[in-house]
């Protein structure tokens, strides 16, 4: 029988057999297109594209595999236990059976992720891996109204809030966090963790709409997986830093909505409590060597002691710094780590009323520096004398101090982008602060260096000259590559151009050696003659080069394969976009500069 | 509802007035003083037929009659005191003429007539007067009870309802009863005295159930006994579990931590902001108006989805409107985009272009134009060099064929034929300088005079024709007919329709030639020395395009429009056949060693087959835009060339290598210009020099280029 001919009733084979529409995928597994949806979502199912197309070009496919291990799933079950029990208790309630439905509402089915977490994210650099978009929602959704009675329940929504401060102070105590972007959609962060760079972004710190154009249920599974996961990643990244996880917090900061300083005093506090732990013990032991070591009692009890008595100091803000201080100095970190925990060592900055003190809060510690803000609970008060820099975000301010700058939140995310402390001068109150730039671009890639990027590379080349020197980091050399790579990156397009002269030099030097050779060699060509020749090859080179740059394209494009034509075309047509956009940036700027000088 | 309320009202005024018209009633108010004065009298008589007119309106209106309790006396006296002023208005209304008595008839029956109807009579009831619209208005704004007022279509009259009849109405319109006495749920008055009877309804003693407790209940105790004690029903709250803890333990066992299923396609990751989306940008991120308003006339797709905008400080910056929605949009890529792995390239552009030996190493081919031979009037269809290389002849659309000498590009002879000439080919014998040119249906076997004293006579010889062979052939029609034609001293074959191409074989005694709309006939092949003409190819799949002999095999080629069949001559069969893929094949080219065979096409394609390797092209080569009108290879030197309509001819390098493991090497050389177009032609025919490597060109600009190296 020939293989195409299939009779009826049989297996199918290939695409047709592999891949499943989602309309069948939902037949086949009996539940209800909202289920499956969430099914999908949670257990990071998404559909599929098969070569061959079997039922339609327009549908959704789905792997067969994916779908049988959707129905394997025993979530599907629960979620069908769910269902039941619901009317089970609309039942109840329909007969007026009131002791029935408590009892059954008491009782209701719940299903926990923990073990879809772990199926996808096996490791957990997996999960650090696949963190952005949950990053990003857990932080909108912390941004979103509170309101009872709106389409999102209000304990979500300060899960959320609370999440994205456990994880805020993690990065802040860690100093992993790496750029900061500000831009119009909201706060871009970028996060180093183990090795992972994290992005993600946060809203304004302002009141979010709900809007009618999305739909809710898809966004509240993808919240309610995101929170999960960014919980279990909050424990493990807890539990490396030798801090309790789930925190328990100062209720008094925490009613003054400084959630994440009181975390940040919490992590501290318990991190200092345990990594003086070990010494604990071991005096511990020693005087129990003396005595006896089967009291085990007394044993705990002693410990107890010694956890309170570090826990206490913690609480005042001088030992806490004692303590963060003696942390820093035990781990043993990369450069990089170590340059963006000393970027704000020895700042003192108050912020004001009007800045956005959660982001400020969060990223000003993450660098190293000592922040406090206008209201209760701050660790030190405006009048410090000890401040250095204050935030303002004000057309003018009143009172000034004269042993501090008043500068403008964005200095401080220009600075920890540039990994330098820039001239306040720019930032001053009242003065438009040059331009804010995005450090996820690569401009040397782009094609387009902004000015502020090029006079940002000129104060960290100078800083670089001068800390350099220095004896405290010494070991930090030329030779270190790292450094090398940066200065080689700052001036590649110098160096192309420097290149480009280098070779011609070259040839007119080659040419010179030539003639002194063929002098040396004694050879008697008159002058004229050489001229010719040396003419006739310019000549040849010219004739060269124009016939290249007309026709060498047209020929080569001859003998390439059509895949390769289509795909050289493309990429020429990709390039003379970029060069496009380039060209329109640099007409804007120019008649920006026109406008201003005329 | 207005409609009902109307019709009801109609209904009422109808009915009042019908119980009014009734001899009934009239009855009863003659009765009336009577009633009144003897009550009793009157309830003996009949329950139905109460003095009463309230009764009477209620029995006319359906409703079943109830006892009159003294309650609803003052709601009678109302009515009666209602129906006193009713009565007075009928007084007033008995002098209304007439009342219509044409029964239950459609009213469209009067439509067009004069009357509505008779009364009692039999008399005609006049329609009255039309108010129009206006008038009706203007009366309903001056007349405050308007509203009140109803059109009887019936009796074509006014009806005005009384203030109780709008009330029963209004009431009737909110589903009550239509007066507000009537109490609907009057207490029960029992129609059996129960008191001390002393007996009851049943005798039977009192049941035992009445007394023992329910076994049925007993069993549901039992049952939720059972299922407390083994816990399926349980009253205490669960104790809440840990919802976090230490997920990832250790990641050292690799084999444990695999991922299960099909391969996981991580979702990409969302684009990063540029400079572009700071809050602060450069000036020159910042669009102008003009640009914004330039984006309204982009199509959806194209257009910028973010506008940078600049705001002077931190605190002007107001909350995104579009988070919310973009987040949905992510998450909906996240779940719903079907996600495949692809490859991206990332690398330069020029990579891509193929290691090409240098051209300077491929010299000599022909590179600019060396001379151009003027004289054709029309555009030069064909040409074709002379074995020796020192002549070419040429046939153009004007007719003419002009044998011109290569190197002072000095006309020697012009012969004009009378029709456009199609193809034009030397014979590759150097002693027998004849042309065999096809113009028409005809093809000229023609001696060129350029051979010595003694091969002239040789070819004089060559080209004598009998008269009579004709006749001899007889009964059926023969394919060519060999002629004489004594104008220019040569053979014309006389083909049945039009030939377009001629091509000798090496030897130069046979020749073929090609008649595309020839069917059976299409491909002929002639024998000089005999006269002959045979035509073996009786089968042909697709049009024929034209036929080459081999250059140095008895193999034969045959171009379709779609593939190259390739014929032995010897054995009579098909050695292969190739598959070229394009569009419209539209010349072919063998090359001197006889394994390749190049094929140009309509559609600007060029294709290279090396018959040893497969029946699918090598190599094909895109470089005209435009159909390609004819290829050639060069005898000696690895050069082949492809000329085209749009007005330039390629030369490529092609290397064919006698070791059979190696490919050949095609490496394109040179694009010559120079040829301008006419009427949409270019270069219509190429061909290489037998010796040297120059290269003819014919454009339809009637002109004859040489390009030398």
């Amino acid at each position: 029988m020939p293989k195409h001919y299939r009779p009826p009733g049989k297996k199918k084979e290939g695409n047709a057999a592999k891949y499943i529409t989602r309309t069948k995928a939902v037949h086949y597994l009996q539940v209800s297109l909202s289920t499956f949806r969430k099914l999908c979502i949670l257990k990071g199912i998404f559909p599929r594209e098969p070569k061959k197309k079997v039922e339609g070009n327009h549908k959704t496919y789905y792997h067969m595999k994916d779908i049988l291990f959707l129905a394997h799933e025993p979530l599907l079950e629960k979620f069908r236990d769910i269902r039941a029990h619901k009317k089970k208790v609309k039942k109840a309630l329909a007969r007026k059976n009131r002791d029935l439905a408590d009892r059954l509402l008491n009782r209701e089915p719940t299903y926990k992720l923990d073990r879809l977490i772990l199926e996808r994210y096996p490791t957990f650099v997996d999960a650090l891996r696949d963190l952005d978009d949950c990053l990003t929602m857990v932080h909108l959704f912390a941004a979103l109204p509170a309101v009872e009675g709106e389409r999102i329940q209000v304990e979500r929504i300060h899960n959320c809030r609370r999440l994205s401060h456990e994880w805020q102070a993690y990065v802040s105590r860690t100093h992993s966090l790496r750029k900061i972007f500000i831009s119009v959609k909201g706060i871009y962060y970028q996060a180093e963790v183990e090795g992972q760079k994290i992005t993600w972004l946060t809203p304004h710190a302002l009141q979010q709409v709900l809007t009618d154009d999305v739909d809710y249920n898809v966004m509240l599974t993808f919240s309610e997986f995101y929170a999960a996961l960014l919980g279990f990643v909050n424990f493990k990244l807890y539990h490396s830093i030798n801090v309790k996880y789930p925190p328990i917090l100062d209720p008094r900061l925490e009613a003054l909505a400084a959630e994440l300083y009181a975390l940040c005093r919490y992590i501290s506090a318990g991190s200092g409590r345990l990594s003086g732990y070990p010494q604990a013990i071991a005096s511990i032991e020693d005087g129990q060597r003396e005595v006896e070591k089967t009291d085990t009692r007394t044993e705990e009890s002693e410990l107890r002691l010694a956890q309170l008595q570090h826990q206490l100091p913690a609480n005042e803000p001088g030992a806490l710094m004692h303590l963060m201080e003696n942390t820093d100095d035990m781990d043993d970190e990369d450069h990089e780590k170590k340059e963006c925990r000393n970027l704000f060592r020895n700042f003192k900055i108050f912020l004001s009323r009007e800045v956005p003190r959660e982001s400020l809060l969060f990223v000003i510690p993450a660098f190293g520096g000592v922040v406090s803000w206008e209201g209760d609970g701050s660790p030190f008060k405006e009048s410090d004398e000890d401040i250095t820099h204050q935030i303002v975000d004000r057309p003018t301010q009143g009172h000034v101090f004269l042993s501090r700058e008043y500068v403008q939140p964005q200095w401080v995310y220009d600075c920890i982008n540039a990994r330098i402390i820039l001239p306040a001068e720019k930032y001053l109150v009242g003065r438009v602060p040059p331009p804010h730039l995005s450090p996820f671009v690569d401009n040397e890639a782009e094609g387009y260096i902004p000015e502020y990027a090029e006079t940002i590379k000129r104060l960290q080349t100078a800083a670089k000259k001068q800390v350099l020197p220095m004896p405290g980091i010494e070991n930090q050399d030329l030779d270190d590559p790292q450094t090398l790579l940066v200065e080689g990156i700052i001036d590649r397009t110098e160096a192309n151009e420097a290149a480009e002269k280098k070779r011609k030099l070259t040839m007119l030097e080659k040419q010179y050696h030539d003639e002194l050779n063929m002098e040396l060699q004694g050879i008697t060509y008159s002058t004229s003659l050489s001229n010719k020749n040396l003419q006739s090859s310019v000549e040849n080179v010219k004739e060269d080069t124009v016939t290249t740059l007309e026709e060498s394209e047209d020929l080569s494009k001859v003998s390439m394969s059509r895949k390769k034509r289509k795909l050289y075309e493309a990429m020429k047509i990709g390039q003379e976009r970029k060069k496009e956009k380039i060209k329109v940036l640099k007409e804007r700027k120019k008649n920006a500069e026109a406008s201003k000088t005329g | 509802m207005v409609a009902a309320a109307a019709a009801a009202a109609a209904a009422m005024g109808k009915s009042r007035r019908s119980s009014k018209n009734s001899d009934r009633l009239e009855q009863e108010i003659d009765e009336k003083p009577a009633a009144n004065g003897d009550v009793e009298e009157a309830s003996d008589r009949d329950e139905e037929s109460q003095p009463s007119d309230a009764a009477s309106l209620s029995e006319d209106e359906g409703s079943p009659g109830s006892p009159v309790d003294s309650e609803e006396d003052n709601w009678d006296v109302s009515d009666d005191e209602d129906h006193r002023s009713g009565e007075e208005s009928d007084s007033s209304e008995e002098e209304v003429p007439s009342r219509n008595t044409i029964g239950d008839v459609p009213l469209e029956w009067y439509k067009d007539e004069e009357h509505i109807g008779y009364d009692v009579a039999g008399r005609k009831i006049k329609k009255q007067a039309r108010r129009d619209r206006i008038e009706s208005f203007l009366a309903g704004v001056d007349d405050a009870k308007n509203w009140r007022k109803i059109y009887d279509e019936y009796n074509d009259e006014e009806v005005e309802l009384t203030k109780e009849e709008v009330k029963i109405i209004s009431r009737m319109l909110k589903g009550k009863t239509p007066h507000a006495g009537v109490d609907p749920y009057a207490p029960y008055v029992d129609w059996f005295v129960w008191d001390d009877k002393g007996h009851p309804l049943s005798n039977a003693p009192e049941p035992k159930r009445r007394f023992v407790p329910s076994k049925w209940e007993q069993k549901k105790v039992v049952q939720y006994v059972r299922a407390i004690r083994k816990g399926l029903i349980k009253f205490d709250k669960p104790k809440e579990e840990p919802h976090v803890y230490l997920l990832w333990g250790d990641d050292s066992s690799a084999a444990e931590n695999k991922r299960h299923g099909l391969s996981y396609i991580p979702a990409p990751k969302p684009k990063l902001a540029g400079h572009e989306e700071s809050y602060n940008p450069s000036v020159e991120y910042i669009p102008t108006q003009e640009e914004i308003n330039s984006y309204q006339l982009m199509y959806e797709e194209d257009r910028p989805k973010f506008i940078p905008r600049r705001f002077e400080s931190l605190r002007s910056v107001p909350a995104y409107e579009k988070a919310l929605k973009e987040n949905f949009d992510r998450c909906l890529d996240l779940y719903l985009c079907p996600r495949t792995r692809k490859k991206r390239i990332n690398i330069d552009p020029e990579s891509l272009k193929p290691k090409l030996p240098s051209r300077k190493d491929l010299r000599p081919y022909p590179r600019t134009c060396y001379l151009e031979y003027r004289g054709h009037t029309g555009p030069v269809k064909t040409i074709s060099i002379d074995i020796s290389g020192q002549w070419m002849a040429s046939g153009s659309f004007d007719g003419t064929v002009r044998v011109w000498e290569i190197e002072t590009s000095r006309c020697l002879r012009v012969w004009n034929v009378g029709e456009a000439i199609k193809h034009i080919s030397w014979n590759p014998l150097p002693e027998l300088p004849v042309l065999a040119i096809s113009a028409g249906h005809d093809v000229l076997i023609l001696d060129t005079g350029l051979g010595n004293a003694e091969e002239q006579a040789r070819i004089n010889e060559l080209l004598h024709v009998e008269e009579s062979k004709p006749e001899e052939d007889g009964g059926s029609t023969p394919v060519v007919s060999w002629v004489r034609d004594e104008k220019y001293d040569c053979i014309r074959l006389k083909h049945l329709k039009a030939v377009t191409t001629v091509e000798w074989h090496r030897k130069g005694d046979y020749f073929t030639t090609v008649v595309p709309s020839g069917d059976s006939r299409a491909i002929l092949i002639h024998q000089l020395s005999k006269k002959h003409t045979q035509n073996p190819f009786k089968k042909l799949h697709g049009l024929p395009v034209s036929a080459v002999f081999h250059p140095t095999r008895s193999i034969f080629f045959i171009s379709t429009k779609k593939n190259i069949r390739v014929y032995d001559l010897l054995k009579q069969k098909l050695v292969k056949k190739l598959e070229t893929g394009v569009r419209e094949v539209s010349s072919i080219a063998i090359h001197p060693g006889g394994d390749n065979v190049i094929v140009g096409s309509k559609d600007g394609k060029m294709c290279w087959f090396d018959m040893d390797l497969s029946s699918k092209s090598y190599k094909t080569l895109k470089a005209h835009p435009k159909d390609i009108t004819n290829v050639a290879f060069h005898r000696s030197y690895p050069l082949f060339a492809s000329c085209s309509d749009d007005c330039t001819a390629y030369v490529f390098h092609g290397m064919v290598y006698s070791d059979l493991n190696q490919n050949p090497l095609i490496v394109p050389l040179e694009i010559l210009r120079g040829h301008t177009s006419s009427d949409g032609r270019g270069v219509l025919d190429c061909k290489f020099h037998p010796r040297q490597p120059w290269l003819f060109t014919a454009g339809a600009d009637s002109i004859i280029k040489l390009y030398c190296h």
